[in-house]
């Protein structure tokens, strides 16, 4: 790594920073904490050969800053959520690796790979089951018995399905989160009116852990306790609405069910 | 010996939600196994920690600093960052069912009056559900502040 920066032409410093630039945009959309955003993109800037990046992280855009020599270039982009995705996230690691071992040494070589990153989906009935036996598993860690289990099973994985056709039409996540939250708990109430198994209340609050935003809520900490507050407190925001549009979703059902989950 | 099958039932339970959790956050495929383990390994390794009378706040803080510290070799090794591993690994500990409780009692309160029961129903729940969480995040956060200070793990 070079102290001064080696002399880039405006253009080259140009293209560095619009390489740098999506980097981070890439990185924020995927869903990963600012440290890392932050980290990433500088250690990618160092090997490129900038003297220094500098770069303010916000909810809805990055602005990154490269320095080189007395000139400085500012780009900013918009970020829009595209949803947590850990591969993407991988493979820009995996690009920062490189660059760093001085496998990809110009701005053109790490856009190329950036574009080939195509975000790497699961087969969606894969995860309809999964989830339905994620919250199953969970009612039995709570204390259900098999009853409890199969109905929590089969609210969830309704209830992940819904989600899923929801998250499709593009709706806001607020309006997935209640839809989801009220189809799965009316079906877990029927354990409840039905009188299946021991406790049939605990399918009724296992079944809507599939909302749980447990990305938003570990990286808001993360960001808090590393001193990035404005993406904390906005991360810490987005899990409390969307905790409280299930609530909205979970009371509609009990609502109209008529069965309360659970008597204190 | 029950003590024993209660630690595999309750390991072979968390590794499933571990998994589940994984696919919905699309970690690759060649990584989940490590997940599981995580998840596996966090839940059950608490309810022992509960079982010889730990409060469940502190038995979850070191489970994590625990998981934190684990897969920051794991993740030298595989030149992933760690959240890819540790996030999936705590969903087993997130306090669902004391969230659940919490806003049950809120609701009932809202809608049948303030009795002291409810009052202590959801305060006590609430609590336990924040430190919980807090316990769950700082824990992670461990290694990255005390040994790695400024530096890039991967």
């Amino acid at each position: 790594m070079l102290e001064q920066g080696v002399l880039l032409s405006r253009e080259e410093q140009t293209k560095i920073t619009r390489v740098l630039v999506r980097t981070a945009q890439m990185l924020a959309q995927c869903g990963a904490e600012s440290r890392l955003i932050e980290q990433t993109t500088c250690r990618v800037g160092a090997a490129l050969g900038v003297e220094s990046v500098e770069m303010a992280i916000s909810p809805s855009a990055v602005v990154l800053t490269t320095l080189n020599h007395g000139s400085c270039i500012t780009t900013t982009r918009r970020i829009h959520e595209l949803g947590i995705n850990m591969h993407v996230l991988c493979a820009i690691q995996r690009i920062c690796i490189l660059s760093e071992k001085r496998l990809l040494t110009t701005a053109d070589d790490i856009d190329k790979h950036l574009t080939e990153i195509k975000p790497f989906r699961y087969n969606r009935w894969l995860v309809v089951c999964m989830i339905g036996l994620s919250c199953g598993a969970f009612s039995l860690l709570f204390g259900g018995d098999w009853p409890v289990f199969f109905t929590t099973c089969i609210a969830s994985a309704v209830g992940m399905f819904v989600r899923q056709e929801i998250a499709h039409r593009h709706f806001s996540p607020l309006i997935n989160f209640a839809t989801t939250a009220f189809i799965a708990t009316s079906i877990a109430s029927m354990a409840t009116v039905y009188q299946w198994g021991e406790q049939p209340y605990l399918a009724m609050a296992a079944c809507v852990l599939l909302l749980v935003p447990g990305f938003p809520l570990v990286n808001a900490l993360f960001d808090m306790v590393k001193g990035y507050f404005n993406m904390g407190l906005a991360r810490w925001g987005t899990a409390t609405l969307l905790t409280l549009s299930a609530t909205a979703g979970i009371v509609l059902a009990m609502k109209l069910t008529g069965v309360w989950g659970w008597n204190p | 010996m029950e003590l024993l099958r209660a630690i595999v039932f309750d390991a072979f339970w968390s590794a499933i939600p571990a998994v589940g959790f994984a696919m919905i956050f699309a970690v690759p495929p060649r990584m989940l196994k490590y997940c599981a383990a995580g998840g596996a390994f966090a839940h059950s390794f608490r309810m022992l920690q509960i079982h010889f009378g730990m409060p469940i706040e502190w038995a979850t803080f070191i489970t994590t600093t625990l998981i934190g510290l684990i897969f920051v070799y794991v993740s030298r090794r595989l030149l992933a960052p760690r959240p890819v591993f540790t996030v999936a690994s705590i969903i087993p500990m997130i306090p669902g069912k004391f969230a659940f409780n919490t806003i049950i009692a809120v609701l009932s309160m809202n809608s049948g009056g303030v009795t002291e029961k409810l009052l202590q129903a959801s305060i006590e729940n609430g609590l336990k559900t924040l430190f919980i969480l807090f316990a769950l995040c700082f824990g992670l956060a461990v290694p990255s502040l005390f040994i790695y200070r400024n530096r890039p793990i991967v």
